[in-house]
C-alpha cells in the first residue's frame, strides 16, 4: 500500500474515480463483494435452472425418481405449449409404430407416438401472449406516465390534504382482489368493458397507479431540490426546470417503477381470468391450468412460463443501465 | 454563459403556468382514474358485507345488518386465520428485507458484469405467482423434487415432507406454513433490493466526498449518510411487501391450497373459500374483506407515521 | 499555508480528453481562479488536487510533497461544493464540528473552534439547525465554516457561488474574498462567471476545451488577452474583434471605408507575425472606442442598451460585423444613425486570425 502510494495503480486510470477507490484494498473488497452476490444469485437461482430444465424434458423425465440432472432434451413441452391434442387411438398408436420401425418419424409423429397424444391444431397460446404485450405495454406506460406528475406534484408542493390524497391512493391496493372481482364483473358487464383490451388495460392502470406514485413520490422526494432552485434563479419556468433537470435525475426510479409495473401486469391472473374470455384473454390463465390428457403437464408449464418470461427479462435487461445509474451532479447551467 | 449585455435576469421569476395550475394539471388525471374504477367495488362491497347474498342462490340480496361481522369476529377458527396470516407476514416480509437489503448494499459498486447479476437476480419476481407455486411445489415432492434432493434427503422416508408438515413421516407443525414463506421470501426479495438498489444509487456523490474529504468513518457514512437517504424509500418497500404478504393468495393457493389441514389457511384463502369454492358466501365474504381492509388500514397508517417521522427528521 | 504544484497532470475519461497535461503553481497564499466555459475542464482539475478525481498522468505536489495518490483527507485540503454537501440529518453545530472530530480532537478544542469559525461568517444563531430547512445562503456560510475549522494547507472551491440568487451571489463574494485575506489561505476557486473571477482573483487561469489559455493577474487578462478565446470570454461585453486587412501601417475593414492605424511600436511585431499575409484580426473592448466627429472609424447604430452607469451602442462597422462601444449614458443614439469613433491607440490589440494567438509588442510571436 505505500507503494500505491508513491505510484499509484499499474495503468492509467481513464475513468472518473476518486483517488482512495484505486487502491489495491478497496479493489479487493470490491471483488469480494462482487463473488459473494455472483454466488448468491446461483444459488437462488436453481428454481429457475429447475423450470429451465423441466421445458426441455420429456414427460416422464421431469418426475422421474431421483430428480434428473443429465437428460435427453426434447422439445415435447414446446409442442404441447403450441398445439391442442386429443388422446390417439390404438390404431393409430399401433400405425406409427409400424413406421417407426421402417423409416424416420416427423417430430411430430415421434411425439404422438411417445406420449400417446395426436395434434390436432394450434393453440390459442400465441394469440394470447399477442394480447399481453398490448395489455401490459400499455397499462405499463399509461401508469407510470400518470404517476412520474402526480408524484412530482405530491413531492414538491404542499397539496391540500396531501397525507389523505395519498393514503386514497394506497387503500386502492389493499381490498383483496377476490372480493373486487364481482362488482367489477358486474361493472365491466354494464360498461360493455368485459373481454375487452380497453378494460383490462384501464384496470391494470388503475391497480399500477398506487404504486406507481408511491415509488415515484419517494425518489422524487430523494432528489435534492436545491438543483431546481438553482434552476428557477436562473429564469427557468416550473416547467422547464421540471423536464430538463428534474426528470432526467429521476430515470432510475422511473425505470425501477416501469419494471415493477410490468412485471405485476403481465403476471396478473385473478383478473385477467374473470374478466377476459375469448377475444383479451392474457396468456397467464391458461398457462397455469394447462391440462394435458393425463394430469399437469409439467413440461408444457415450463416451457410456457419460460417463454412467458423471456419478454420482461429482455426489457430488464435493456434497462440495466437505467436501474443502475448513479446520478451525476454536474453543475447545473444553461 | 456569464451576463451578457442583452440578459433580462434580473432575478424576476417569469411562469409560464401557475404553481396552482401545475399541481391540478399533475394530480387530477390520476385521482379522477382512481376514483371512477375503484367506486363501485367498494360501495358496492360494502353495500353486500350487510346483506346475506349468494351469488348463485336465485334471490336477492336481504339485509341483515352486521350479523355477517358478528359471524366472523366470533368464529375462533376466523381468529386463528388471521394469526397464520400475521406470522406469515412478520417472518416473509422481515426477511425479505434484510436480504433484499444486504443485497443491494452488495450490489451498490459497479463491477463487471453487475447489470447482468442484477438482471439475474430480478428473475424470481417476474415469474408469474401461480407458476413459482406450482414449480416449488414439484420442487418439494419428496419424491421426485429437488429440494429435498439439494438439502441432502434424497430419500422420501427420512426426509422431510415441506408442504405436509412432516419430517421421517413424523409431523411438524407449522412446517408447511415456513415452506410457503420461504417461496415468498425468494421471489420478493427482488423487489426490495430493486428498490433499495435505486435508492442508494441516488444518494448525491457529494455527501460521500464531503465525507471523505473529512475522513469520516464508513460507519458514519452508512448510518448518517446512507440510511437516512434510503430509509424512506425501504419503508415503501415494506409497506407495500406487507399489504400484499397479508393478502397473499396466489401463491398458496398454487402450493397447498390452505392444507395440510388448515397450516396454510390465510385469510385471503379462506375469503376465497366462502366467496367461491363450494360455500359461494358472497355477503359474508365481502363483509370478511371489509375486515381485513381495515386491519391493513390500520397497520399502514402506523407505517406512513413512521415513514413521515423520518422524512420530517430529514 | 501551503503552495500547490500542478506537473503535467491529465485526466481522460476513455478516450476524451477533459484536462490536456497542464502545468499550474499557486503560490502560498495565492487566490487563483480557475475560469471557463462549461465543459472546459476546470473542476476537473480542481478534483484531480483535492483527490476526488484521480490523475491519467502527471504529479501534483502540495509543499513539495507528493500528494497524487493521497487519499483526499490526507492532503490537508478543504473543499467547498456548489451543492454545500452538508450531512443533512445532523445540525449545523455537528456539521461544522465534523471534521474536528473525525481528527480526534478535543471536545473543547473542538467547541472554541466552532465558536470562531460562526462567529467568523455570522451564522452562531443557525448553529442548532438542521441544514435542510435553511435558505442557500446560510447553507453556504456552514459550509465555509466547516471548510475553515480545520486550517487547512489549502481550500478547494468549486463553483460555491453557482446555487445562489444574484445579490445573494455578490454579498458572499466579498465575504469569501474577506475571508482569504483575513486567513491568508491559499485558494483554488472554480467559476465560468468571469466577472467573478476577475473581481476575486491574484491570478486567473482561463480554460477552454481541456487547454489553459492563459494564466495571469485580472489586469493581464482584461488587457492582454493571449488569445482569441481569452479577448472574447473576459469582459462583458467582450473585446470587439474585427477581421481587417492590414497594408502598409494600417488595419483596412475590407468593404467599408474604415481604416486603424497600426501604432508604430506595433509595426515591427505585426510584420513578422503576419508573414506576409494580409489578415488580421483588430481587437479594442467597447471603453477602448471614442465617439467623435474626427474618429477614423464609422458604422450605423445598430441598437443601443442602458447599462446602468453608461450605455452600450451596437455599431455596423460593416454588412456583418458589429462592435461594441461604451458611452455616455445621457446621449441618445437614433436607430439607423452614423456614428464616427477613434479606437484608443494605447488600448488597440491585434491577433493573428490563423493561430488565433495575440500578437505581442514583443518580437516574439
Amino acid at each position: 500500500m505505500a507503494e500505491f502510494a508513491k505510484t499509484g495503480p499499474s495503468k492509467p486510470v481513464v475513468e472518473a474515480i476518486r483517488v482512495d477507490k484505486v487502491t489495491p484494498g478497496y479493489r479487493l473488497v470490491n471483488n469480494v463483494r462482487a463473488l459473494i452476490v455472483i454466488l448468491l444469485a446461483v444459488v437462488g437461482l436453481i428454481p429457475v435452472f429447475v423450470m429451465i430444465m423441466t421445458a426441455f424434458k420429456t414427460r416422464p423425465d421431469a418426475i422421474s425418481v431421483p430428480p434428473k440432472l443429465i437428460f435427453t432434451p426434447s422439445l415435447e413441452g414446446l409442442v404441447f405449449l403450441l398445439t391442442e391434442r386429443s388422446a390417439a387411438s390404438p390404431a393409430r398408436l399401433e400405425q406409427l409404430r409400424q413406421a417407426a420401425e421402417g423409416e424416420q418419424l416427423s417430430l411430430f409423429d415421434r411425439i404422438a407416438l411417445n406420449t400417446g397424444q395426436e395434434i390436432t391444431g394450434p393453440s390459442d397460446y400465441v394469440f394470447r401472449l399477442r394480447n399481453s404485450l398490448i395489455i401490459a405495454g400499455l397499462s405499463t406506460i399509461a401508469s407510470v406516465v400518470l404517476a412520474v406528475f402526480s408524484a412530482y406534484a405530491f413531492s414538491r408542493y404542499n397539496v391540500k390534504g396531501k397525507g389523505d390524497l395519498l393514503f386514497f391512493i394506497l387503500s386502492t391496493r389493499m381490498l383483496p382482489a377476490v372480493v373486487v372481482t364481482v362488482p367489477l364483473f358486474l361493472m365491466y358487464t354494464q360498461l360493455k368493458l368485459h373481454d375487452t383490451h380497453l378494460g383490462m388495460i384501464i384496470l391494470y392502470t388503475v391497480f399500477n397507479l398506487s404504486l406507481a406514485v408511491w415509488l415515484m413520490k419517494g425518489f422524487f422526494d430523494e432528489i435534492p431540490r436545491e438543483y431546481e432552485e438553482a434552476a428557477l434563479v436562473d429564469g427557468y419556468t416550473r416547467m422547464q426546470a421540471f423536464f430538463k433537470i428534474v426528470l432526467p435525475q429521476a430515470v432510475t426510479g422511473i425505470a425501477a417503477t416501469t419494471v415493477f409495473c410490468l412485471i405485476f401486469a403481465w403476471n396478473e391472473y385473478a383478473f385477467a381470468l374473470m374478466l377476459t374470455s375469448e377475444k383479451a384473454r392474457t396468456a397467464p390463465p391458461s398457462i397455469a391450468t394447462m391440462l394435458g390428457i393425463g394430469g399437469i403437464e409439467w413440461t408444457a408449464i415450463a416451457a410456457g412460463s419460460l417463454g412467458f418470461l423471456i419478454p420482461v427479462v429482455i426489457v430488464t435487461f435493456a434497462l440495466r443501465n437505467y436501474l443502475l445509474r448513479g446520478v451525476t451532479f454536474g453543475a447545473v447551467r444553461k | 454563459m456569464s451576463a451578457t449585455s442583452l440578459s433580462t435576469r434580473s432575478g424576476t421569476r417569469q411562469r409560464h403556468l401557475s404553481d396552482r395550475a401545475i399541481i391540478n394539471l399533475f394530480i387530477w388525471p390520476s385521482l379522477i382514474l382512481l376514483i371512477v374504477v375503484n367506486v363501485f367495488p367498494l360501495i358496492y362491497s360494502l353495500y353486500l358485507s350487510f346483506t346475506d347474498y349468494s351469488a348463485i342462490a336465485h334471490k336477492a340480496p336481504v339485509w341483515v345488518g352486521l350479523k355477517n361481522f358478528a359471524d366472523l369476529l366470533s368464529d375462533e377458527r376466523m381468529w386463528k386465520y388471521f394469526a397464520t396470516s400475521g406470522r406469515y407476514t412478520l417472518v416473509s416480509v422481515g426477511l425479505q428485507t434484510v436480504l433484499g437489503f444486504g443485497l443491494a448494499m452488495l450490489l451498490r459498486e459497479k463491477f463487471r458484469g453487475s447489470g447482468l447479476v442484477t438482471t439475474l437476480i430480478l428473475i424470481p419476481m417476474m415469474i408469474s405467482p401461480v407458476v413459482v407455486g406450482l414449480f416449488w411445489k414439484l420442487m418439494y415432492n419428496p419424491t421426485f423434487g429437488y429440494f429435498n434432493y439439494l438439502i441432502g434427503f434424497p430419500n422420501p422416508i427420512t426426509g422431510p415432507d415441506m408442504l405436509a408438515s412432516s419430517f421421517a413421516r413424523k409431523a411438524v407443525p407449522g412446517l408447511a406454513l415456513w415452506a410457503v414463506a420461504l417461496v415468498d421470501v425468494w421471489m420478493w426479495t427482488p423487489f426490495v433490493m430493486l428498490l433499495v438498489l435505486s435508492g442508494l444509487k441516488a444518494i448525491p456523490d457529494y455527501l460521500y466526498e464531503a465525507a471523505a474529504i473529512d475522513r469520516a468513518s464508513s460507519w458514519f457514512q452508512f448510518w448518517r449518510i446512507t440510511v437516512p437517504q434510503v430509509a424512506p424509500l425501504l419503508m415503501i418497500a415494506v409497506l407495500f411487501r406487507t399489504i400484499e404478504a397479508f393478502k397473499s393468495f396466489d401463491l398458496v393457493m398454487g402450493m397447498t391450497g390452505g392444507g395440510p389441514g388448515d397450516q396454510t389457511e390465510l385469510i385471503a384463502v379462506n375469503l376465497y373459500r366462502q366467496a367461491f369454492l363450494g360455500q359461494w358466501q358472497t355477503g359474508r365474504s365481502s363483509a370478511l374483506a371489509y375486515i381485513i381492509l381495515i386491519i391493513i388500514i390500520a397497520v399502514s397508517n402506523l407505517y406512513i407515521l413512521y415513514l413521515n417521522r423520518m422524512r420530517g427528521e430529514a | 499555508m501551503a503552495k500547490i504544484e500542478l506537473q503535467k497532470v491529465e485526466k481522460k475519461f476513455g478516450e476524451l480528453h477533459a484536462v490536456k497535461p497542464m502545468d499550474l503553481t499557486i503560490n502560498d497564499g495565492e487566490f487563483v481562479v480557475l475560469l471557463g466555459p462549461s465543459g472546459c475542464g476546470k473542476t476537473t482539475t480542481l478534483r484531480m488536487i483535492s483527490g476526488l478525481e484521480t490523475v491519467t498522468g502527471g504529479k501534483i505536489l502540495l509543499d513539495g510533497r507528493d500528494v497524487t495518490w493521497l487519499h483526499p483527507s490526507e492532503r490537508d485540503i478543504a473543499f467547498v461544493f456548489q451543492f454545500y454537501a452538508l450531512y443533512p440529518h445532523i445540525s449545523a453545530r455537528d456539521n461544522i464540528a465534523f471534521p474536528l472530530r473525525a481528527q480526534g480532537e478535543s471536545r473543547h478544542a473542538v467547541e472554541q473552534r466552532v465558536k470562531e469559525v460562526s462567529a467568523l461568517l455570522r451564522i452562531e444563531h443557525l448553529l442548532d439547525q438542521r441544514p435542510g430547512k435553511l435558505s442557500g445562503g446560510d447553507q453556504q456560510r456552514i459550509a465555509l465554516a466547516r471548510a475553515l475549522v480545520r486550517k487547512p494547507a489549502a481550500f478547494l472551491m468549486d463553483e460555491p457561488l453557482g446555487a445562489l440568487d444574484a445579490d445573494l451571489r455578490e454579498t458572499m463574494r466579498a465575504e469569501i474574498k474577506r475571508l482569504h485575506i483575513d486567513q491568508h489561505a491559499t485558494t483554488v476557486y472554480v467559476t465560468h462567471d468571469q466577472i467573478e473571477a476577475m473581481a476575486m482573483g491574484d491570478r486567473i487561469v482561463v480554460m477552454s476545451e481541456a487547454l489553459v489559455q492563459q494564466i495571469g493577474p485580472p489586469a493581464e487578462v482584461y488587457y492582454d488577452p493571449a488569445n482569441l478565446f481569452v479577448a472574447k470570454f473576459i469582459g462583458s461585453p467582450g473585446m470587439n474583434l474585427v477581421s481587417a486587412v492590414y497594408q502598409d501601417g494600417v488595419a483596412r475593414i475590407p468593404g467599408t471605408e474604415n481604416r486603424c492605424r497600426v501604432p508604430a511600436e506595433w509595426q515591427p511585431a505585426v510584420q513578422s507575425a503576419l508573414q506576409g499575409e494580409p489578415e488580421i484580426i483588430l481587437g479594442f473592448r467597447p471603453e477602448a472606442a471614442h465617439l467623435e466627429p474626427s474618429g477614423e472609424l464609422s458604422g450605423e447604430v445598430y441598437a443601443t442598451e442602458l447599462q446602468g452607469a453608461y450605455a452600450v451602442l451596437h455599431v455596423n462597422v460593416n454588412t456583418s460585423e458589429i462592435v461594441h462601444i461604451r458611452t455616455d449614458r445621457l446621449i441618445d443614439y437614433a436607430i439607423g444613425e452614423t456614428v464616427r469613433f477613434s479606437i484608443d491607440p494605447k488600448m488597440v490589440r491585434f491577433f493573428n486570425p490563423k493561430t488565433e494567438l495575440a500578437i505581442s509588442r514583443q518580437r516574439s510571436s
